[in-house]
């Protein structure tokens, strides 16, 4: 039949492979989580024996669809493992984090985590760098810089977790518990979702944007370890010690993440719209990706970000119905959490239904990461403060 | 849909007054906040019950509408696009959609119908084929239908989530108290005295409450905070508290706590019996029982009051409980104790020292109560008392804190243990010197009349000392110098001072040094007191020094006591949870299809060529259209129309 052969024909040019490395890529994912399971398996309910399956599947489907996470799985993997192997060695006292060479200077949390810090610095600088001199190697050193900087932060928390149990068993916890630890998950997923956006879209120039957000919060995590030794590993309040945690707080982060790259984008946005009026022809436009492009960017994101913090909100209820008796009690950051998702709901609405783009829609990003920020930061900050008065 | 934003923005509005002031605090406190005027103008708002606001329900009614009426408007629309091809739009049409493209191809009409047919199959595309009069064939293409799902999923979600949100909400009782059925009770009196308008039946759809029920006591009410006061809601079932467990961390946090309860209901044939803890509540029916707090119930304490004025030791038993109020008549007033709570363990963190010693980031401190003492006029002392001695600098003190307002931290009078470990010394010593009757006898042995002075000198000498005491026990140390900047001129001050002192020292060591022949310690004449005794000595004046400002000369020693814990239930009735998830469920889905799935359509229009009927060429027209259109929209299409054009084709237009 002729049919089947155009059909044939089409099918060819259309078909991905499933080669030798999705494969690999599979076996090493599925082996992993069964050592990882066989390890601590005795540790864990049922409930996260299925989030460590849902968690495998989910890091198949993410490295097939986008392959460059698979060498930062296997690195963050094996360091991890060497952190605990040296841990271990030392007779499981986290005392070793002061004599191990490797732990101390490399791949204890904190030493991994300033090496985090340092490098999303340096790769900020980098980015405008590259801007500046229009040269494609110091972007590439950019771009590598912030993989690295990933994969630190991934071994710190990674090893964290390993350490809160090695501190005292009590104390064991996945580390997306505090403000601090929240705060290295957030430039992570930030770091990685743009690296994702930045190959997909091939343009180097959004990159010292995002990064601002990211040093901020770098600027934070530095001040709030030196400052107020937040990084010191607590053990968990009751309501805290729950599975649901593993899954609502890194949705969140997806959400957080990716809000601060639209408004980073929204901010590239503005500033290269203002430019052109001014000169069109000024190197600078035509260095930066074209206004449609950024438009559509900041558009992704935030579909991604607000399908994301959707199911965090609607997970966090679940959780609060089980811990605090209500799945929604008007607690401030949950009800910060619905400000934060009415404003981008507002935001995709008046972009689907009135057809709004460009510049109103950057500036509306842009005010988002305030709210966002508000949410994120400022409740801690100075609402929840309100509610720990005593009373006589 | 403007409607849609005015009210999603006046939801925002009122969420951030709801955070930002804070809710359901005493009316008493927002006057002394805002100032009468504004307390009431925003009380007459709701804003001090934002959530429970007349007019938010009527905002969040509001939307329900708004949404539901925008969903049904919307469904024929939709309804019809989702099954729509629209296969019969003329050429002319076709070339007017965003994206086109015109090639001709030399394959014949049969050939192309099959191929565009494949084509758009394997780019996972619906087909529909229509042939036209005039000899053109159509194939239409149609992908992502669920698209428009999502905009019906998210919608009606919204419409599922405000059900359940007002199913759970208290409109009812809103109704009960405009029609004046309901009028919350404000005061706190017992059980029996709430007035019957206060109460809630089983009746009531929807509730969240809590009760603190002490172990082996049991329950079958529940206390609902509703605007200024609370309500009673009954419930169908009685909850026995069996037992109540705590744990700590090294750091004196609580790590978990869990409660054991059995729930009796007539409905059931066996009582149910479950322990519940943080994170693991009791499901039974529409009711869920959730583990949230703790704190003492009762706990039976013994206590004695010690008179700190008082010449000889006369210490008054007490016997009471946590909660209670205790009245106690004294020679200088009636007072009233409030005994506020009582502590089992006190974490605090150790020193460097212990920490090296022991290995131990926190130690305890041993059990405390909590408590208040308030005078006739109503002013109030609160206290913290700990029952065992802590070490401070290398000598153990029993710890008392005081304070007037509570928003400060606690002063703390350190009662120097005695070599028991006891405070017997203490009690001892300060009667003696609050005794001027035997404090005169003491020194008169002690300074002996000597041949130089007069008999007048010698009675003046002894009676300085004895108001050079009284001055110190009523103000300390202070207290005698205020005595001299008064009654002393300017230039002696200084001298007179220094001899004031060096005679209140004389004295209270002589009274010192009696005790401690009481307790029968030798003393040598040409020997010295031991270091132990010389310190405590010091610490105990620094104590008498602060007893002036320890309010009320009561102080209250916690003898034994027998722990009652109880454990703070909260129990929720909600319809609503599961409408609300179900919705919720919705949301999510809907969310998902309206970014995720876009809706394409294709439209790929195959006419003879008349003009060369000798060769087979067909012209051919392909058209597309997104309903909302990306950047990659054009790529894509562009990509199928490379697709679709063999190597022989050639293109005539491409836009
Ligand atoms: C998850 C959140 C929401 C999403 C993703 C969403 C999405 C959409 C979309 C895509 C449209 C345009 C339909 C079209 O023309 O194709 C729309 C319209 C509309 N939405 Fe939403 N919506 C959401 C929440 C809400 C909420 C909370 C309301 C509450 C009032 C609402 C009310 C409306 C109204 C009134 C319209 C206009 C319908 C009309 O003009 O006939 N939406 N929404």
């Amino acid at each position: 039949m002729q049919t089947e052969s155009v059909t044939h024909e089409f099918n060819s040019s259309k078909q991905k492979a499933f080669g030798f490395r999705d494969v690999a890529w599979a076996l090493f994912v599925i082996v992993g989580s069964y050592l990882a399971w066989n390890q601590y398996g005795s540790l864990m309910d049922i409930y996260e024996d299925a989030i460590l399956a849902g968690a495998a599947i989910g890091l198949i489907w993410l490295g097939r669809m986008w392959p460059s996470f698979q060498p930062l799985t296997v690195v963050v993997a094996l360091l991890s493992v060497l952190a605990i192997y040296t841990y271990q060695a030392h007779g499981d006292v986290i005392t070793a984090n002061e004599q191990a060479f490797f732990l101390k200077y490399l791949i204890s949390s904190q030493s991994a985590i300033m090496w985090m810090n340092a490098l999303f610095i340096l790769a900020m600088v980098a980015y405008f760098l590259a801007l500046y001199q229009k040269s494609e190697f110091t972007g590439k050193v950019a771009t590598s810089m912030v993989w690295s900087a990933s994969a630190f932060g991934l071994i710190g928390m990674m090893v964290r977790w390993r350490e809160s149990y090695i501190i005292n068993m009590d104390y064991g916890h996945i580390p997306v518990s505090s403000l601090y630890e929240v705060f290295i998950l957030f430039v992570v997923m930030t770091a990685l979702i743009y690296l994702y956006y930045e190959q997909k879209y091939k343009t180097r120039t959004l990159g010292g944007f995002v990064m601002l957000v990211i040093a901020a919060a770098v600027g934070f995590i530095l001040w709030y370890t030196f400052d107020r030794e937040a990084h010191v590993i607590q053990p968990l309040v009751p309501a805290l010690k729950s599975w649901w945690m593993k899954i609502h707080v890194p949705a969140n982060f997806i959400g957080y993440g990716t809000f601060s790259i639209a408004a980073m984008v929204g901010l590239a946005y503005l500033i290269t719209a203002k430019v052109a009026e001014k000169n069109p022809d000024s190197t600078f436009v035509k260095r930066m990706p074209s206004l449609e492009l950024m438009d559509d960017v900041m558009y992704k994101n935030i579909a991604l970000g607000f399908a994301f913090f959707t199911i965090a909100t609607v997970l966090g209820a679940m959780w609060a119905a089980e811990a605090w008796g209500g799945y929604w009690s008007w607690d401030p950051k949950e009800t910060w959490a619905l400000i934060v998702w009415l404003n981008y709901a507002a935001w995709l609405h008046i972009r689907m239904s009135k057809g709004w783009r460009g510049k109103p829609m950057a500036w509306w990003a842009l005010i988002g990461l305030l709210i966002t920020t508000f949410a994120f930061l400022g409740v801690n900050m100075f609402l929840s403060g309100l509610h720990s008065y005593g009373e006589l | 849909m403007n409607l849609a934003v005015t009210l999603l923005v006046m939801l925002s509005i009122a969420s951030v007054i709801g955070t930002v002031l804070q809710q359901n605090q005493t009316f008493q406190d927002y006057i002394i906040k805002f100032g009468p005027f504004w307390a009431d103008v925003f009380n007459s708002l709701g804003l001090y019950h934002v959530y429970g606001a007349a007019w938010f329900v009527l905002v969040l009614v509001f939307l329900l509408l708004s949404t539901s009426v925008c969903v049904t408007r919307n469904t024929p629309t939709f309804l019809k696009d989702i099954k729509q091809f629209s296969e019969k739009l003329s050429v002319n049409a076709l070339k007017h959609q965003p994206n086109h493209a015109t090639f001709e191809s030399t394959n014949s009409q049969q050939t192309e119908i099959e191929r565009a047919q494949a084509l758009l199959k394997t780019n996972g595309y619906k087909t529909k084929v229509h042939h036209k009069d005039d000899g053109g064939v159509t194939v239409a293409g149609l992908k992502g239908r669920w698209n428009r799902l999502g905009y019906f999923f998210t919608h009606i979600s919204i419409i599922v989530i405000c059900v359940g949100a007002l199913l759970d909400s208290n409109l009812l009782l809103k109704y009960r108290e405009l029609t004046g059925d309901l009028i919350p009770e404000t005061r706190t009196v017992s059980l029996d005295k709430v007035e019957q308008t206060a109460w809630m039946g089983p009746e009531n759809l929807s509730f969240r409450g809590s009760v603190n029920v002490p172990e082996g006591q049991k329950t079958d009410v529940l206390f609902l905070p509703y605007e200024n006061g609370y309500l009673v809601q009954k419930l169908p079932f009685s909850i026995d508290v069996k037992d109540f467990r705590i744990e700590y961390y090294d750091t004196g946090m609580p790590k978990s706590y869990e409660s054991d309860l059995i729930l009796t209901d007539p409905e059931l044939d066996e009582p149910i019996v479950k322990t519940i803890a943080v994170n693991h509540p009791l499901y039974y029916k529409n009711y869920a029982i959730y583990q949230s707090s703790f704190g003492d119930g009762g706990s039976i304490l013994n206590l004695d009051v010690h008179p700190l004025l008082s010449p000889i030791e006369n210490v008054m038993p007490l016997e009471t409980a946590v909660n209670k109020v205790e009245p106690l008549k004294t020679p200088i007033g009636k007072f009233r104790v409030e005994i506020n709570d009582f502590r089992l363990f006190n974490m605090v963190p150790t020193t460097e020292e212990e920490k090296a010693q022991t290995g131990k980031k926190f130690h305890n401190n041993g059990p405390s109560i909590i408590f208040k003492v308030r005078n006739e006029q109503g002013k109030a002392w609160e206290y913290e008392n700990y029952m065992m001695p802590s070490l401070q600098e290398d000598r153990w003190f029993f710890m008392t804190g005081v304070r007037t307002i509570n928003s400060e931290p606690f002063r703390y009078l350190f009662i120097p243990a005695d070599a028991n470990k006891t405070k017997t010394r203490f009690f001892q010593f300060l009667a003696l010197v609050n005794n001027p009757v035997e404090t005169s006898k003491i020194l008169r042995d002690a300074f002996p009349k000597t041949e130089q002075i007069t008999d007048k000198t010698y009675e003046l000498q002894i009676k300085l000392m004895q108001q050079l005491m009284n001055l110190f026990r009523a103000k300390g140390f202070e207290g005698i110098t205020e005595f001299v900047n008064k009654n002393v001129p300017e230039k002696e001050r200084e001298q007179v001072a220094e001899y004031y002192f060096s005679q209140s020292s004389f004295a209270l060591q002589s009274l010192y040094l009696t005790i401690l022949q009481k307790e029968g310690v030798k003393l040598a004449a040409d020997q010295d007191i031991s270091d132990f005794d010389k310190i405590w000595f010091e610490d105990a004046l620094n104590a008498f020094n602060g007893l002036s400002r320890y309010g009320p000369p009561m102080y209250f020693e916690l003898k034994s006591f027998k722990q009652i814990q109880a454990t703070g239930l909260q129990i929720t009735k909600s319809p609503g949870k599961d409408v609300v998830y179900f919705g919720s469920a919705m949301l999510i889905i809907g969310v998902f299809f309206l970014f995720y799935v876009r809706q394409k359509r294709i439209w790929i229009h195959i006419q003879a060529n008349d003009e060369n009927e000798n060769n087979d060429s067909v012209e051919i027209t392909v058209a597309g259209k997104d309903n909302k259109p990306l950047p990659e929209t054009e790529i894509e299409f562009n990509e199928l129309v490379k697709q679709i054009q063999q190597p022989t084709h050639n293109p005539t237009k491409t836009a």
